[in-house]
């Protein structure tokens, strides 16, 4: 019995010296990047390359000499999606010194911090929430929003409706999850879609980890669909539609994918079923992504073989390029001594127009604009590859379509 | 907490949980620390000691359905979230003002738990957890579905205030967060040393013996979650108001299975072992979101990523462990403790 005392004893006293005695030492010129990702939970198949890919990025540049000499310290937080997880961790971090930039990986962490980081004259980068863009504020979501993606997915599917000689506009289903990022793409998207003639059919929502998805794509089905829109992020879109390709309606039915559908990594399992998938995407995919030294070149160096290679790698790649053009464009109008997370919320407003190596289209932040780029491609799959069917093309503003 | 060679000499004495003047004392003066903890603790961790206190009000109610009367549920973060929008809908529909909002929160979120708590009086363990899982996800659903609540947008309750002053920031939050935790926590604490206390104990040792001496399994039952739903309720109304943002996401079945795995670290029916399970993995927590910098720095070729898994592994070991060795608990050790202080010099 007192062995076991002793045991409990041990780990209790650890738990509790070591989180009271654990601080994290800064060096003289050091900035801070705070990312409160998924690592662990049901998102971490995009946020972990994403990430990988951010500080692989910001591993360069500081072995480089840092920007004018000043180093970027990434701190990563595995949030497993919580929210109360996130906003204690930000709380934790929110006094790191120079703390210039917070990504909050869900939309709705981004909007239980939006207050804290107006109180904190901060910035956040967060997912692609129109709501953000409608009520400009301090919170930059990474590029267009959801229902830009949309909107600009509903131009290719007028286009691909023509191209395949028919009249009028066709039907499109929607089946998403059941919860808010499922629903935003409509708010403005819908409108969108209507103002082009499209006929939305009601949409179609299921919980999020749900294992078959016969029962709505049926109904969207019978109800006339010629397209189907299919959200969720991967790998949710690649299991609808390997149910939809069981059920033989990707032979009848064109399905379409919003920026978080198939990546090329996941394509393999399923490539038979996602045959011809149309996905929008605001950052480079599958063999564009490939082809793009700067993204393999730095992905070679820290990850080795290509063989595991995720095309959010870049997307996270691309964004260390904007805190770094941040970082620069903060430091011309102040010193590194007086520098503020509120002058870094300033410069973001200032890159316009920032090239970040091809990977996504130029940033588009400003005084009236938090979408972090109006570009978007639409890429197929094709032969088990996600090549592109469009170049770069201006993503609609539906947000303004809709009334938040 | 008696020291060797202190009795009891009357039957109030017998009743008494502070029982002598060092009892007295050390409450106090842990009263006082607590009070005065926000004018020289850190920022991070009064907000920290506010995560700790709404959690310890949510686990309190499981404590009281489950420690006491042996009903196993898994929709305490639900009936949180039926507090939290309550108080939401209220404030910012209604225009009621927090401290009206709070216990009608408790009350709404008390009389949602009798409906889910009604199954319980046709099954039993694994049967009737599986039922608090349904009622868990009826209410995310509806919260998703109805427009009152904000539907999948949420809503934003506005801070509490009193006469003017703004409870708008976490170090005013916990003067309100502690006193209904304490106000709470007294309660519970008396509620089991009560008729209906001892009540729930008897269906929890053995329902059909209870029945027999008359205990209403019925009535107790579900005044268990009654009890333990006003509890959550009051611990999301808290939630709402801290956060200022209330959205369907924050309420999940992950939330719920941690708060049963609190309950078991700390120990079953006991309230001293709420506290005990609460802090310890609350801290464990914190610990792993802490130090996936230290390794991701100290092993560079793990990366972030790897770093903050490996944090997760160690917390699903070390609660393992506690499990395998202490399935009774941290409040078991503390009882054991007391057992030894009680007896000291004696090794018997």
């Amino acid at each position: 019995m007192k062995k076991t005392s002793v045991i409990f004893l041990s780990l209790v006293l650890t738990v509790c010296f070591g989180f009271l005695g654990l601080t994290s030492p800064s060096s003289a010129k050091e900035v801070a990047y705070l990312s409160l990702a998924d690592y662990t939970g049901p998102i971490a198949g995009l946020n972990v390359p994403a990430d990988m890919g951010l500080e692989d990025y910001i591993k360069e540049i500081n072995a480089q000499g840092g920007v004018d000499g000043i180093t970027i310290k990434f701190i990563g937080i595995d949030t497993r999606y919580d929210v109360a997880r996130a906003v204690s961790a930000y709380k934790r971090y929110s006094r790191t010194p120079r703390l210039l930039m917070v990504n909050s990986i869900s939309t709705g962490i981004g909007k239980a911090l939006s207050r804290l980081i107006e109180r904190d004259k901060r910035a956040q980068l967060v997912p692609g929430d129109g709501e953000f863009q409608a009520h400009l504020g301090r919170s930059f979501i990474w590029g267009p929003a959801y229902q830009d993606a949309f909107a600009a997915m509903m131009d290719w599917v007028m286009d691909d409706w023509k191209a395949k000689g028919k009249s009028g506009a066709p039907v499109v289903g929607y089946v998403n999850w059941d919860n808010p990022y499922g629903r935003e793409p409509l708010r403005g998207g819908k409108e969108y879609a209507e103002s082009l003639g499209i006929k939305i059919l009601p949409p179609e929502f299921f919980p999020p980890g749900s294992l078959k998805h016969d029962v709505y794509l049926n109904r969207l089905a019978e109800g006339g669909a010629h397209y189907i829109w299919a959200g969720g992020v991967d790998p949710t879109p690649t299991n609808v539609i390997r149910d939809a390709y069981a059920l033989g309606l990707t032979r009848k039915i064109q399905f379409l994918n919003g920026y978080w559908g198939p990546t090329a990594l996941g394509i393999g399992v399923h490539a038979e079923a996602l045959e011809g998938t149309a996905i929008v995407s605001f950052f480079q995919r599958g063999e564009d992504a490939m082809n793009n030294p700067v993204v393999t070149d730095l992905w070679k160096k820290h990850r080795g073989s290509m063989d595991q290679f995720n095309e959010v790698y870049g997307m996270g790649m691309s964004w260390g390029m904007t805190y770094v053009a941040g970082l620069k464009s903060a430091l011309e109008k102040t010193s590194f001594k007086k520098l503020e997370a509120d002058d870094m919320y300033k410069a973001y407003q200032s890159i316009t127009g920032l090239k970040r190596a091809g990977i996504q289209g130029p940033c588009a932040y400003s005084p009236t604009s938090r979408r972090g780029s109006v570009e978007v491609k639409i890429y197929r799959v094709k032969g088990g590859k996600i090549v592109p069917e469009t170049n770069w093309r201006k993503a609609p503003d539906a947000v303004s379509l809709h009334k938040f | 907490m008696r020291p060797c060679g202190v009795f009891d000499k009357s039957y109030t004495q017998d009743m008494a949980i502070i029982r002598t003047w060092q009892h007295w004392v050390i409450l106090i003066s842990a009263l006082i620390l607590l009070y005065l903890f926000p004018l020289f603790g850190s920022y991070y961790l009064i907000s920290f000691m506010n995560l700790l206190a709404i959690t310890v009000i949510v686990v309190l109610g499981l404590q009281i359905v489950s420690g006491f009367c042996g009903q196993i549920s898994f929709g305490q973060a639900a009936f949180m979230a039926v507090g939290a929008y309550t108080s939401s809908v209220l404030t910012v529909k209604f225009g009621f003002p927090f401290w009206i909002a709070l216990p009608i929160s408790g009350l709404m979120a008390g009389a949602i738990g009798i409906i889910g708590g009604a199954p319980s009086l046709r099954i039993k363990g694994f049967y009737l957890a599986m039922a608090t899982i349904a009622i868990h996800f009826v209410v995310i659903w509806l919260i998703l579905h109805l427009d009152i609540t904000g539907s999948f947008k949420g809503l934003y309750p506005p801070s509490p205030s009193l006469g003017g002053f703004q409870f708008d920031t976490d170090e005013r939050m916990y003067y309100i967060i502690m006193t209904v935790m304490i106000i709470m926590t007294y309660s519970a604490r008396n509620l089991v040393r009560t008729k209906v206390g001892r009540a729930f104990v008897a269906i929890r040792d053995n329902d059909l013996a209870g029945q027999l001496m008359g205990v209403s399994l019925y009535y107790y039952k579900l005044l268990a979650f009654f009890i333990s739903c006003f509890y959550a309720g009051i611990a999301g109304s808290l939630w709402a108001h801290l956060i200022t943002v209330v959205n369907s996401e924050q309420f999940t079945l992950l939330h719920a299975l941690e708060y049963v795995g609190m309950l078991i670290v700390g120990g079953m029916g006991s309230i001293p072992g709420v506290f005990f399970g609460v802090l310890f993995i609350r801290i464990l927590n914190e610990m792993v979101m802490l130090t996936s910098p230290v390794l991701a720095k100290a092993f560079p070729w793990l990366g972030t990523s790897p770093a903050a898994a490996l944090g997760l592994t160690a917390f699903g070991l070390a609660v393992a462990a506690f499990l395998i060795f202490e399935p009774r608990g941290l409040a078991h050790r503390w009882e054991i403790f007391k057992a030894s202080y009680r007896l000291y010099p004696f090794a018997y």
